[in-house]
């Protein structure tokens, strides 16, 4: 299409014009028009449509919730979940407190301490998530992608506070152990071309 | 001071010739930054991060070391001095551990800091690293892998605290800082810990509690002892499950002011009441009712003293204080004899001092932050210091140039002793000319047991010395002739060039004594607050109502330095407070700081709400909090009077002091700070009292039974043994006796 028939405004020729119903001029009129709508049986058009529709076989366009879900896309910000490093097992959240500070709804809390072996630990890690609005910002922040989302979107509750604790987020050993923990790809995660940006120091010795 | 003109990043600028470029361009808002430099110490030099280019001058210039000169044309920035900076950074960041997620200091440090502010985002040196290890110095750990070798901790040490604890063991890059003679003299003071710009020096207590930004700071004042440092307690909730809050440290203004041990780690003493206990608080107002005598210690605010003050007239009791009585005497006849309220010296002074003579106070113990400023004096002025007392102070021996020691008891010959070497006399009255020409030298260097050489080498002593501070403490408040010797001390600053600086014998003593009206003591039904009684209010929480501690409250003190400094409470308290009995016998007020406005204008006291009392200091580190107490001038009527015989003290000798690190019941309730009370004497003391090391001994002192384990110490001299009171609880402030006092030591068992 040029941009000269793109610029016609006078729709022209691809339109047909439809001539609308006549207004009823007075209560007669007015009154014949009621009648008329009434009893036409296009009513029962529509409602063959549908129930042929719904009769028809293997026709589904959803799914059945709750017995089938959806897979969620990585960057989908759900419920968060607190990961264990690859290697060891041991917890990624190192407590630097960026998460707490950095979150706007102020719902994530925690309390660190000094361990046996003189590091710091995280004693108490929690979210509020009634409070949380899933800005994301927490699992961005994180230096150790410790605190991430998860595609565990169910977060109904009777309560509006809903607190979940470090055990509920921390990947459990077992699940560890039997590889299932999934590494997070969402907001915040390394991207695959990380390892270029990274700018190597001199080694000189 | 000549003027001079200089020109900084094109703005000119008139300043005095002493002042330093940075000096200046703090004083004007111009930014240099800098890595070592602090405020109340001589430039330290070691950084190169305050270079700045001198127009005419090849290179560059240490602004914080270079002092201006007349039509200097200084620039603070370009592009060499930019790359300059990076570069010191690059070379501090060099093998700095990559741990700031757990660092103490994360979110506060200098290095994080100023590497994002020059934008160092890449390392172009490199080193091979080597083996670090983490050092526990007591209260504090000390980690060399943070270390940026800025001698800060050095410095302060040194110069403030006056311990020369710490030095640099060179070795380039494996220079670190180590702390000499660690076990017998580190006093736990936390200063070093506080200046240190990275987390190198950290509180082993403190140390990943919380990430310092998570605190909430609560700008106060010390109230340990009558210096009243500026102080903030830094607070937060106690953690997930207990959303209740806590102190988790205390901060300071550390550029320009300094804390002892027990003002920077005795913060938890709070009382921690619950709830409001309303029948308690019916028998208490039905006490005061009914009290003859309110007694009190002078560790509470000046609005509360002007309470118990206002209580005192509606139930037409006596006011009793204890431990500021025989202050309040010394106060009021030192004002009719000098003409004036109060004494003319402050700490800043005595710091700019170089001839200083420390009587009657166990100055280190008694007032730490005094010391430290006798440590500035020694070190920047090279002070002569004379510390005059009856006990040998061993942990001060590097800042004392002579130390002359007297009988106990025997101040007033002391103090008439130095009048008559050091007056002016023909400034003087004919009377008291003739009195000090009288005065009979052999007598008093005779009972005061030190020779009159002594006394007149201390002339000698101060030859060619310009600015003069005696410093005067608690163990002339007690002492019998305690009048007699303020009007000789009144005598001496004014007629001798020494200026005084009286350290009143608790916190708030001097706002206490300026406010009420105290007696001796009075018979009849008493209620304590703070102070042992028929009826007690108690802040350490073993009285019949609780009351909140200092940590708790809203109020003003008043500090040796003359300036009404403001309290604010670190922490919430639950339970009644003096105000409500007040209100309940209809003299209180809606706040207890309401009467701020109201404490005494006559005594010196301004007129001012206490949201407007501020806390600040000067570019210069002048204290500048609150406001000053005016001086309040009268006549002057110097009589004096000479003893006729004085008191002696043989045997065995107990003195009443707590150590620095613990200095009340209130410290030895925090947890950094308690300790076991011990009697602390000489081998002498021992062998008179005929017990040893480790016994367990009873004595009694001024009507209490205390028992305590006995230790020798070798460095103190003479027949004495110190005695603590920190474990006394309230009683600990009902001892209006002098410092001194001969008991009789029995061994248990
Ligand atoms: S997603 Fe946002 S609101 Fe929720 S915890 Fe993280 S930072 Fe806070
Ligand atoms: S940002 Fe990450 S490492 Fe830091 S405290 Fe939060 S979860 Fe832990
Ligand atoms: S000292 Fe400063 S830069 Fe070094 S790890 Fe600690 S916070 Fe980071
Ligand atoms: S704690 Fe005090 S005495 Fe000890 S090293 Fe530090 S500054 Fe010196
Ligand atoms: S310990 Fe701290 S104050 Fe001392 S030199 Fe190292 S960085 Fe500076
Ligand atoms: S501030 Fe001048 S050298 Fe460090």
């Amino acid at each position: 299409m040029s941009l000269e028939q793109f610029k016609r405004r006078d729709a022209l020729p691809g339109y047909i014009f439809y001539e609308a119903e006549k207004k009823p001029q007075n209560g007669w009129e007015s009154f014949k028009r009621v009648l008329k709508r009434t009893f036409k049986g296009e009513l029962f058009v529509g409602l063959w449509i549908v129930f042929r529709e719904m009769i028809k076989r293997g026709n589904s366009h959803t799914l059945s919730y709750p017995q089938e879900k959806l897979a969620i896309g990585p960057r989908y910000r759900a419920i968060h979940k607190l990961l264990r490093l690859l290697e060891s097992g041991n917890e990624r959240c190192i407590g630097c407190g960026l998460c707490e500070k950095i979150c706007i709804a102020k719902c994530i809390r925690m309390d660190t301490r000094i361990d046996e072996n003189s590091r710091k630990e995280v004693s108490q890690y929690t979210i509020n998530f009634g409070r949380c609005i899933f800005c994301g910002f927490c699992a961005e922040v994180c230096p150790e992608l410790a605190i991430v989302h998860s595609g565990e979107y169910e977060n109904a509750s009777e309560q509006r506070a809903h607190y979940a604790l470090k055990e509920d987020m921390l990947t459990p050993l077992d699940e560890f152990k039997a590889n299932k923990q999934k590494e997070f790809k969402g907001f915040g995660a390394l991207s695959d071309n990380a390892d270029s940006f990274v700018k190597k120091t001199p080694l000189a010795y | 001071m000549k003027t001079v003109k200089v020109t900084i990043d094109g703005k000119e600028i008139q300043t005095s010739l002493d002042r330093t470029i940075l000096q200046v361009a703090r004083e004007n808002n111009i930014y240099i930054p800098t890595m070592c430099y602090l405020t109340k110490v001589e430039p330290i030099g070691a950084c190169r991060l305050c270079v700045v280019e001198v127009e005419g001058l090849d290179g560059m210039v240490l602004s914080c070391q270079e002092k201006v000169v007349d039509g200097a044309v200084i620039q603070t920035n370009s592009k060499a001095l930019q790359e300059e900076r990076q570069n010191i950074m690059k070379l501090y960041a060099l093998n700095h551990p990559l741990e700031c997620g757990v660092c103490v200091k994360s979110g506060e440090c200098d290095l994080q800091n100023k590497t994002s502010e020059f934008e160092v985002n890449e390392q172009s040196f490199s080193l091979r690293d080597i083996k670090r290890k983490v050092e526990n110095w007591g209260v504090i750990s000390y980690d060399s892998s943070l270390c940026i070798l800025c001698e800060k901790c050095v410095k302060v040490c040194n110069e403030i605290v006056g311990k020369g604890q710490l030095k640099v063991e060179p070795g380039g890059y494996k220079a670190i800082i180590v702390n000499t003679k660690l076990e017998d003299s580190c006093i736990d003071c936390g200063e070093c810990m506080a200046v240190c710009p990275v987390g190198a020096l950290a509180v082993n207590d403190f140390k990943y509690t919380t990430n310092p930004w998570e605190l909430k700071k609560v700008p106060s004042t010390c109230t340990f002892c009558s210096s009243g440092c500026e102080l903030s307690y830094e607070v937060k909730q106690i953690g997930i499950e207990n959303s209740k809050e806590k102190i988790y440290r205390v901060t300071n203004n550390y550029e320009y002011s300094s804390l002892c041990g027990a003002g920077r780690f005795g913060f938890d003493y709070e009382n921690l009441v619950t709830k409001k206990d309303e029948d308690e608080f019916l028998n208490a107002i039905e006490a005061f009712k009914k009290a003859e005598v309110i007694k009190f210690s002078s560790l509470i605010t000046n609005e509360e003293a002007l309470l118990l003050k206002k209580i005192a007239k509606r139930v037409d009791a006596k006011l009793v204080c204890s431990d500021a009585f025989g202050f309040s005497k010394f106060l009021r006849a030192f004002k009719k004899a000098r003409g004036k309220s109060l004494w003319s010296s402050t700490q800043k002074k005595l710091s700019q001092s170089d001839a200083i003579v420390v009587f009657g106070s166990r100055i280190k113990d008694d007032a730490p932050v005094v010391k430290n400023h006798i440590a500035m004096a020694t070190k920047r002025k090279k002070a002569k210091v004379v510390y005059m007392h009856p006990i040998e102070d061993f942990a001060i021996s590097n800042l004392v140039t002579k130390f002359i020691k007297y009988e106990p008891g025997s101040e007033e010959a002391m103090a008439l002793m130095l009048l008559q070497v050091f007056a002016n006399k023909e400034e003087m009255t004919q009377d008291l000319q003739d009195f000090v020409d009288d005065i009979d030298i052999g007598f008093l260097s005779g009972e005061s047991s030190i020779s009159e050489e002594e006394i007149d080498e201390l002339k000698e002593e101060f030859w060619k010395k310009k600015r003069f501070t005696l410093v005067v403490g608690a163990d002339v408040f007690n002492h019998p002739e305690v009048e007699n010797i303020a009007k000789i001390l009144a005598a001496i600053e004014r007629y001798t060039d020494f200026e005084l600086l009286v350290i009143p014998p608790n916190g708030n003593s001097l706002g206490v004594s300026l406010i009420c009206d105290l007696v001796e003591k009075h018979e009849g039904f008493s209620v304590g607050y703070n102070a042992p009684a028929d009826y007690v209010l108690s802040a350490l929480g073993d009285g019949d109502l609780g009351m909140p501690a200092l940590n708790q409250q809203e109020g003003t003190f008043v500090t040796l330095d003359k300036r009404v400094v403001p309290l604010n409470a670190g922490l919430e308290y639950k339970g009644f407070i003096l105000n409500d009995i007040a209100n309940s016998l209809g003299v209180g007020s809606t706040h207890t700081i309401d009467f701020t406005k109201e404490l005494p204008v006559d005594k010196g006291f301004r007129s001012i709400e206490f949201d407007s009392l501020e806390v600040k200091f000067s570019v210069d580190g002048d204290d500048l909090r609150g406001y000053e107490l005016e001086t309040i001038l009268c006549d002057s009527q110097i009589e004096l009077s000479e003893p006729d015989e004085l008191p002696s003290y043989d045997g065995t000798v107990i003195y009443i002091v707590n150590p620095a690190s613990n200095p009340n019941p209130f410290t030895n309730r925090a947890k950094l700070t308690s300790s076991e009370a011990k009697l602390i004497g000489t081998k002498q003391f021992a062998s008179a009292a005929k017990i040893s090391d480790g016994d367990v001994v009873e004595f009694e002192v001024c009507g209490n039974y205390i028992s305590r384990v006995f230790k020798i110490d070798d460095t103190l001299k003479g027949t004495f043994a110190l005695n603590p009171t920190f474990d006394m609880g309230l009683k600990a402030f009902d001892l209006p006796i002098y410092r001194f006092s001969k008991v009789k030591i029995k061994k248990r068992g």
